[in-house]
């Protein structure tokens, strides 16, 4: 490493180029490391566990303009008519769609007055006591709904049951309290007889993603969402066979969005999707950029110094020392730019976290991203380098 | 100390073969002093190549101080550079970025030679061609003839026992010319051998013994005494 100090005073003689190349390293870790931080933040979003069946849900809404029919009379033979489809396990009418960033929400509280007690917006989903399970969920404490629980007119009664995620709870009681505990909303009391760990709302991307309340209430309107679950490798099939089934059944109505969850939960990670990849654009073509740079200025630095590197072959250098000469020239621009690139970093996070709605920035993302700029710095030196130690000791006495 | 036998070169590219050097035959003996002049293109810079192992020859034999030079490798050869040959070049190649210590101090690093005993040498070379108190100045702050000294400095630091020329004085003006002269004389006398190569006339008629290269053989061989003009040729074959 005796080799570092003169480096190092022929760095600080011959700046312009060296100090360019420090500041788009610089400039190229601290925006790829808040890029990276942004995605990975995404990434989690995305790949949280909800809790549902995702591969075998399919959800549909049937909309009866005829005021003739009897909603539901005719729903109770379209779900039965639909079980009886082979891959079809159970079938019910919901309030709304997990995922899919529509239904209801509300306050929930401690105390009827919520001004006295705690209280957490929520969203909140019904269907009869086949609910928890058709979606594939698990109670975690407590008890899953009984027929016994459903009501079946919700202008004549409320229900007096509820499950809950245990965000819900947690915010309600305090952590791992709530079950058999009462909420409010308004006057209507229910008493939480099951809490479920990981449950999902419908706004997944909000701030009260994991806030759910589950209730046993079935409802037959003109405007009526359900959810079907079928074994995974038959669901395809049960979704083509649903439309004509259910109008073969009944005109009058028409019957639509019949879709699977997983694609509903795309859907509203759509927007995200695109950010990522445009994110990842911007970083690949960031580090091409830096690449390229670290490849043209060792080129140039080459080039305009051959004559030099005969003369330190023909003084004595193996073509070793003339290559590791070039590596370390390249370690001390690179690493001059990571530190101002990591200081930059931390600044630019800071400053995206004040304008817009982005998390912290991650330690790891920084790491990460320094780490492979050190890689790809390397590589993007090596073939100049290489060139460089094959220079013959000869162009020293050449006279241009 | 330098035994050339029969060296040939052929340079080759797609389109032509070129023979730089042919039945090459060349011995220096330790302490001699020697300038090898010839008309351009006649093979001189081709014979200070092959003898400072700056390029492989193509045939024939070359021992220096007793070492086959054909069965050294790349890393072998450089190490025998550093080690035996100190170069002085007609543009001084010194580094632009380094200062004056920094440049002398090159070889001696590829020596690996320490810190505090890098600095002894260096201080010492520099006070040997006057340059002592200059060590922190850059290159394009020194004359021509300054740059060369720092040159032969630099040459001279790893203590070589053999010093290869390359128009050593062809960038200088006559003034610098002789002092730099001077200094190699002086550098002789203290025991260094000297192969210097030149188209000046003038300079190699100072030194005790001229080779001629013409189309890449020894054309004659001439001894000068005391400097004075007494001409001896001999045999093209020298020293076989």
């Amino acid at each position: 490493m005796s080799e570092i100090k003169p480096i190092l005073s022929a760095l600080k003689r011959s700046k312009t180029g060296a100090i360019l190349l420090v500041l788009q390293i610089a400039i190229t870790l601290a925006l790829v490391s808040n890029a990276m931080s942004i995605v990975f933040d995404r990434l989690d979003k995305m790949t949280q566990q909800t809790g549902y069946d995702e591969q075998s849900i399919i959800s549909y809404l049937v909309v009866t303009y005829d005021k003739r029919i009897d909603k539901a009379k005719q729903f109770d033979e379209d779900i039965q008519k639909l079980k009886e489809l082979p891959g079809v396990i159970e079938a019910l009418a919901v309030s709304s769609v997990p995922l899919t960033r529509s239904g209801g929400s509300w306050m929930l509280s401690t105390d009827p007055d919520d001004l006295k007690g705690k209280s957490v917006d929520s969203g909140y989903l019904y269907g009869n006591h086949t609910l928890v399970g058709a979606l594939g969920l698990k109670v975690t404490e407590g008890r899953d709904f009984t027929e016994n629980d459903v009501v079946y007119d919700r202008k004549k009664e409320y229900p007096t049951v509820a499950i809950v995620s245990r965000a819900v709870a947690n915010a309600l009681f305090g952590e791992g309290k709530g079950l058999n505990e009462t909420i409010y909303s308004g006057n209507n009391a229910a008493k939480v007889i099951g809490i479920i760990d990981t449950i999902k709302s419908q706004w997944p991307k909000s701030n009260i993603a994991d806030n759910l309340v589950l209730l046993p209430l079935q409802d037959s309107t003109a405007y009526q969402k359900f959810v079907v679950k079928t074994t995974e490798h038959q669901r395809a099939e049960v979704m083509n066979k649903i439309e004509p089934l259910l109008l073969e059944l009944s005109r009058g109505r028409v019957v639509m969005d019949v879709k699977a969850l997983d694609k509903s939960k795309a859907d509203t990670y759509a927007s995200d999707r695109l950010m990522i990849k445009m994110l990842i654009s911007i970083v690949v073509f960031l580090g091409i950029i830096t690449a390229l740079g670290i490849f043209g200025l060792t080129h140039f630095n080459i080039s305009k110094r051959t004559k030099q590197i005969g003369t330190r072959r023909a003084l004595g250098a193996r073509k070793s020392t003339i290559f590791k000469h070039f590596l370390l020239e390249n370690m001390v621009v690179t690493s001059l730019g990571m530190l101002i690139g990591v200081i930059g970093a931390l600044l630019l996070g800071r400053k995206l976290m004040g304008v817009y709605d982005v998390p912290p920035l991650e330690n790891m993302s920084i790491l990460l991203t320094a780490i492979s700029m050190i890689v790809m710095s390397l590589i993007a030196v090596l073939v100049p380098a290489q060139r460089a130690a094959n220079i013959s000791p000869s162009v020293a006495t050449r006279s241009i | 100390m330098l035994h050339m036998q029969n060296i040939g070169k052929l340079y080759q590219t797609e389109m032509v073969q070129t023979q730089a050097l042919r039945e090459f035959n060349l011995t220096v003996e330790e302490g001699e002093f020697i300038a090898v002049t010839g008309p351009s293109g006649s093979g001189k810079t081709t014979f200070l190549n092959i003898a400072g192992l700056l390029e492989p020859y193509s045939s024939g034999q070359y021992t220096l101080d007793g070492i086959d030079i054909g069965k050294l490798n790349d890393n072998q050869r450089s190490d025998l550079r550093n080690q035996k040959i100190g170069f002085i070049f007609q543009g001084f190649n010194l580094i632009p970025d380094l200062d004056l210590f920094e440049n002398i101090e090159v070889p001696l690093r590829y020596r690996g030679i320490k810190a505090k005993e890098r600095k002894k040498r260096v201080e010492q070379c520099l006070e040997q061609v006057g340059l002592a108190g200059r060590a922190r100045h850059l290159p394009q702050q020194l004359s021509g003839g300054q740059q060369q000294r720092v040159a032969i400095a630099r040459a001279l630091a790893g203590e070589p026992r053999f010093l290869l020329a390359d128009e050593p004085t062809g960038n200088l003006d006559s003034l610098m010319a002789r002092q730099v002269m001077t200094l190699l004389e002086e550098l002789n006398q203290s025991g260094t051998t000297i192969v210097m190569v030149t188209h000046d006339q003038e300079l190699a008629r100072r030194t005790p013994r001229n080779i001629q290269i013409v189309d890449g053989q020894v054309a004659d061989f001439t001894l000068y005494q005391g400097g004075h003009a007494a001409r001896e040729t001999v045999n093209k074959t020298v020293g076989a």
